[in-house]
């Protein structure tokens, strides 16, 4: 066996923003690729897809003016959790199993920077959770289009600032993943998203005048530490707004969306900040 | 140590410790490791296993971080991605995306080289036809036998046609037509004008293929230099083959083994294979004379570089002594 290399030196291309996005969408698009095979993922989907057929025959139960609102409810609920269930499972994952199948050693010595690497999976992985978002939201305009209903701009709405808050969810878990194991780094993020969820409930404790928020020390110091650590992802959540007709102002989304993708940066950055300085033993 | 142009990688001084267990207790898997690599020379890093020789690899490629010392990759930092893409690299029992066909996965790493879609649509086909993969192309990589693998891996060493080739483990695991094909491609490629580094357990292996070798033991440097120069520091042996008088072979055999530096390696009734420093033959032909034995065959052998690898690869335990180790000395 013999083998020739070139003898006219290749072209590389390895300096510059273009090269370096090459690079990115490359891991994301392996990213993406890797997601597309995972059977997990197939099945979480294939249920809710279930789930929200089965919502049809749910609404029959309700009465006549219920049934859209019933299915509506359904599918707000349910989508946005399922895809952070696939944020939390896949994420915690997400460098671990790039670790442990010891692909990463054939893969960073290239000439790929390490954040290259990670926000590709960051990318990758968010791809593939906004396709998931839009089947299964599309799926649910089919459900709600036979019930009678119709997919309002403010459905839309709701979904966009859920998909921020997936973003968010899987940051954070992208950066426990960079720290510890799949499953704490699972743990850890289900933590953040269920603190996240209740984080205007401890502020409301916190500034009652009475209960165990305000009237131990102990426990007010940790209502603080947690209201300041956790993101409130209350904010992504206006179905009960939606449901009761209540007219958010304009630059709510806005708003929403920037807080969001603030933490979204604050997450990617440690995530970067941690990778970069581990050794990859 | 000073950098010369010529040095496409210095190690100077490299040390990397460990923290292990809960209580964070420091292990040294590298210590005070220097050496270069000038263009177009092939380095065999030796030691056996735990010495430290993938941990070395590992900061040389900037997948961990030396705790001391200094690397330079091409003149300049390996965390210099401009720097790695200069470099082909294998590791040891290299693992890819076992759902990817090898043409993905050199698509992959073309990409990350920021080659473009011809070249890499010319050269990846070529690659993995010479590398006798042409039959597996579209066959995913879960499927794949160790050696074919290990041929992937190759590939995408030199998918961006590196000036460096650096290879942990190349022929562990191969079946020994793989390891002669391997072996083969390697020889190829130094021809071409590649550097090398490389480690291995296979001597034989280093032997024919590398110009230098670094051999640690325990993190340590124990021997390094230039093969021709190892081999020959401790001096050439002769081997002797001496055939005993019919009468009085017990001094005979007293009378041979009185000269100086000779040793008896092996009695076959009246032969004797002997071993001496070649400066003792003069000594050994005229004791032969005296005791009207012959002098069927004498022969010079080169130490091999197994013999200085077990020499050299000792451990030094707490009092200082020296020993090899039981799994070596045998």
């Amino acid at each position: 066996m013999s083998i020739q290399t070139t003898h006219k030196k290749l072209t590389l291309r390895i300096d510059g923003p273009l090269a370096a996005l090459g690079r990115i969408s490359a891991v994301a698009g392996n990213t993406l690729r890797e997601a597309g095979r995972n059977k997990l993922f197939f099945g979480l989907l294939g249920v809710t897809i279930l789930m929200l057929v089965f919502s049809i025959l749910l609404s029959d139960l309700a009465l006549a003016d219920q049934k859209i609102r019933l299915v509506t409810d359904f599918g707000l609920a349910v989508i946005p959790l399922v895809c952070i269930a696939t944020a939390v499972l896949l994420g915690a994952v997400l460098l671990y199993k790039e670790i442990d199948r010891k692909t990463l050693y054939a893969i960073l010595p290239k000439p790929i920077r390490r954040g290259e690497f990670l926000l590709g999976k960051f990318l990758g992985l968010s791809v593939l959770l906004f396709g998931q978002l839009v089947v299964l939201t599309v799926c649910w305009a089919g459900v709600l289009y036979l019930r009678g209903g119709s997919f309002s701009l403010a459905l839309a709405q709701a979904l966009g600032l859920s998909y921020v808050e997936i973003l968010l969810v899987t940051s954070a878990a992208l950066f426990f993943s960079a720290l510890s194991r799949p499953v704490l780094s699972g743990v850890l993020t289900m933590g953040v998203f269920l603190i996240g969820r209740i984080t205007y409930v401890i502020n409301d404790l916190m500034q009652a005048t009475k209960g165990v928020f305000a009237e131990v020390p102990a426990m007010r110091a940790l209502g603080r530490v947690l209201v300041a650590l956790v993101p409130d992802l209350s904010t992504f959540n206006i179905a009960d707004e939606l449901q009761a007709g209540v007219a958010l102002p304009p630059d709510y989304f806005v708003h929403a969306t920037l807080y969001g993708l603030s933490w979204v940066g604050f997450f990617v950055a440690l995530s970067l900040l941690v990778f970069e300085r581990r050794d990859l033993v | 140590m000073t950098q010369q142009p010529d040095d496409i990688l210095a190690l100077d001084h490299l040390g990397k410790t460990f923290r292990v267990g809960f209580w964070g207790k420091k292990v040294q898997a590298v210590r005070d490791v220097s050496l270069t690599l000038k263009r177009g020379e092939s380095l065999g890093y030796l030691g056996p296993n735990g010495s430290g020789k993938t941990t070395s690899i590992k900061c040389i490629l900037s997948l961990i971080q030396p705790t001391s010392g200094k690397i330079r990759l091409f003149g300049a930092d390996p965390s210099d991605a401009t720097a790695r893409a200069r470099v082909g690299y294998l590791p040891e029992a290299p693992y890819f995306y076992d759902y990817l066909k090898p043409t993905e996965v050199l698509d992959y790493v073309g990409k990350l080289y920021g080659l473009d879609s011809a070249t890499r649509k010319k050269r990846i086909p070529y690659l993995l036809d010479r590398l006798g993969l042409a039959h597996a192309m579209d066959r995913e990589l879960r499927g794949f036998s160790k050696g074919m693998l290990q041929r992937v891996g190759i590939a995408q060493s030199l998918l961006s046609d590196p000036d460096l080739l650096i290879y942990d483990e190349p022929l562990s695991g191969l079946d020994p037509i793989g390891r002669k094909e391997v072996r083969e491609l390697m020889a190829e490629l130094r021809r071409e004008g590649k550097s090398m580094f490389f480690s291995s357990h296979v001597l034989t292996d280093i032997e024919t293929l590398c110009d230098a070798v670094c051999i640690l033991d325990r993190g340590e440097v124990v021997a390094q230099g230039r093969l021709s120069d190892l081999l020959r520091m401790d001096k050439l042996e002769s081997e002797a083959l001496v055939d005993l008088p019919t009468d009085g072979q017990d001094a005979a055999t007293t009378r041979l083994l009185a000269v100086a530096g000779v040793e008896l390696m092996e009695q076959t009734g009246a032969m004797l294979r002997l071993r001496l420093p070649t400066d003792a033959v003069p000594g050994l032909t005229a004791a032969v004379v005296d005791v009207h034995a012959t002098l069927r065959e004498l022969s010079q052998r080169r130490e091999s570089l197994e013999e200085l690898f077990v020499q050299r690869a000792v451990h030094v335990s707490t009092d200082g002594q020296r020993t090899v180790p039981a799994s070596r000395s045998a």
